[in-house]
């Protein structure tokens, strides 16, 4: 995952203005990678607060530890498993708190397919759907078939091996036919 | 295309809908980045040596990097070594003083199709420039013999200039958030 547009400098060129010191280059980077990784946050955490803090932890600590980014032309994959890693913690620690939202958001989505158009319930209750599975599956299928990373790319972000990644993507997939099909048909 | 198929790719184009972010986010992150210390290119090897105190190397530095555990069990200090089991396996040999002052410690990694393998960590600011490694005989071992001060560092050998690989038989630290986790070597007394 790297950029090289018509438009601005490539990756590797903005990383090396900042690391020879000029730290303002780093919002050139801050810009071109909010979006996507801020869309995999949410998608990941399911509100807004927890992605955006997520997405703020990754791009600083990605700068406090720019200097052990080895392949600058590839700092979007090297920072989207910063990424990666801040949405476990931050998803963990949800867990734990128990948040009785993620009942709320249950009861949104069912309402939804009754009450609203069937374009707008059918988008809310994948987004529950999505919402119910394990983390790591989550995080597997939305890496694949959402950011449609290979899976050697995964393999690189997320530490976990081929086999691993292709059975939670397997499982993923699986569960949310399971929800769909009992939601959307209840 | 299946129904399932079907239903699977509209999941995929609804979660890949942009999402909102708060526009001053960016804003927000540079503050914080500002606030911090300014991150710097790591320094070059030549650098590094000159900053490090001038090293004292044992003559049986040399049979160390050549016979590797053997010749560290020789010398008679605190060992701490790693085999490895994988096709390409790394491994690493200190031989600590109880000095405070530098130590021979030994990286050895076997890959056979290598081109190039470097040692990167804590020790060279993660620079893969600063220590390349040699094939240390002819069948694919790789070594580096380097001068550390006491302290605890993580490294990795990069293979080919992109393969990042862990030590597998060593210590793992996932105490920070950059990828697969790396390896831990601790340099002590005796």
């Amino acid at each position: 995952m790297g950029i090289h547009d018509v438009t601005g400098e490539s990756d590797g060129a903005l990383v090396q203005r900042v690391l020879d010191g000029d730290t303002a280059a780093y919002a050139g980077l801050v810009s071109r990678y909010r979006d996507r990784l801020g869309r995999y946050a949410m998608r990941m955490l399911g509100n807004r607060a927890d992605a955006e803090e997520a997405l703020q932890d990754a791009f600083v600590r990605g700068y406090r530890s720019l200097r052990r980014c080895t392949d600058p032309e590839r700092f979007g994959a090297w920072l989207f498993g910063i990424l990666v890693n801040r949405c476990r913690t931050l998803g963990g620690r949800r867990a734990r708190r128990q948040r009785t939202v993620v009942h709320d958001e249950l009861a949104l989505s069912r309402a939804s397919v009754r009450d609203e158009g069937e374009q707008f319930a059918l988008r809310e209750t994948i987004r529950w759907a999505v919402a119910q599975l394990p983390s790591a599956n989550r995080e597997a299928f939305l890496l694949k078939h959402v950011e449609e990373l290979s899976y050697e790319e995964m393999t690189e972000i997320t530490g976990a091996s081929v086999s691993a990644l292709k059975m939670r993507v397997m499982r993923a997939r699986e569960e949310l036919q399971r929800l769909l099909s009992e939601v959307v048909h209840d | 295309m299946t129904e399932r198929d079907m239903l699977l790719e509209r999941v995929a184009e609804v979660l890949k809908e942009p999402v909102a972010i708060d526009p001053d986010l960016d804003r927000r992150i540079m503050n914080e980045v500002r606030a911090g210390p300014t991150v710097r290119a790591p320094i070059g090897p030549v650098a590094w040596l000159i900053r490090r105190r001038v090293v004292s190397v044992s003559p049986l530095g040399g049979l160390a990097l050549a016979a590797g555990i053997a010749a560290v069990a020789l010398l008679g200090r605190s060992v701490w070594q790693a085999t490895a089991p994988s096709a390409a396996p790394p491994s690493a040999t200190v031989a600590a003083t109880a000095e405070p002052t530098p130590s021979l410690v030994q990286f050895v990694i076997l890959a056979p199709t290598a081109g190039t393998v470097s040692l990167v960590g804590d020790f060279n600011d993660w620079d893969r420039s600063a220590t390349p490694m040699r094939p240390a005989r002819g069948d694919g071992i790789w070594s580096v013999t380097v001068p550390l001060e006491p302290g605890r560092y993580r490294y990795a050998f990069l293979v080919d200039g992109q393969t990042w690989v862990a030590d597998p038989s060593a210590p793992s630290t996932f105490d920070d958030d950059f990828g697969p986790p790396n390896s831990v070597v601790t340099v002590g007394g005796s």
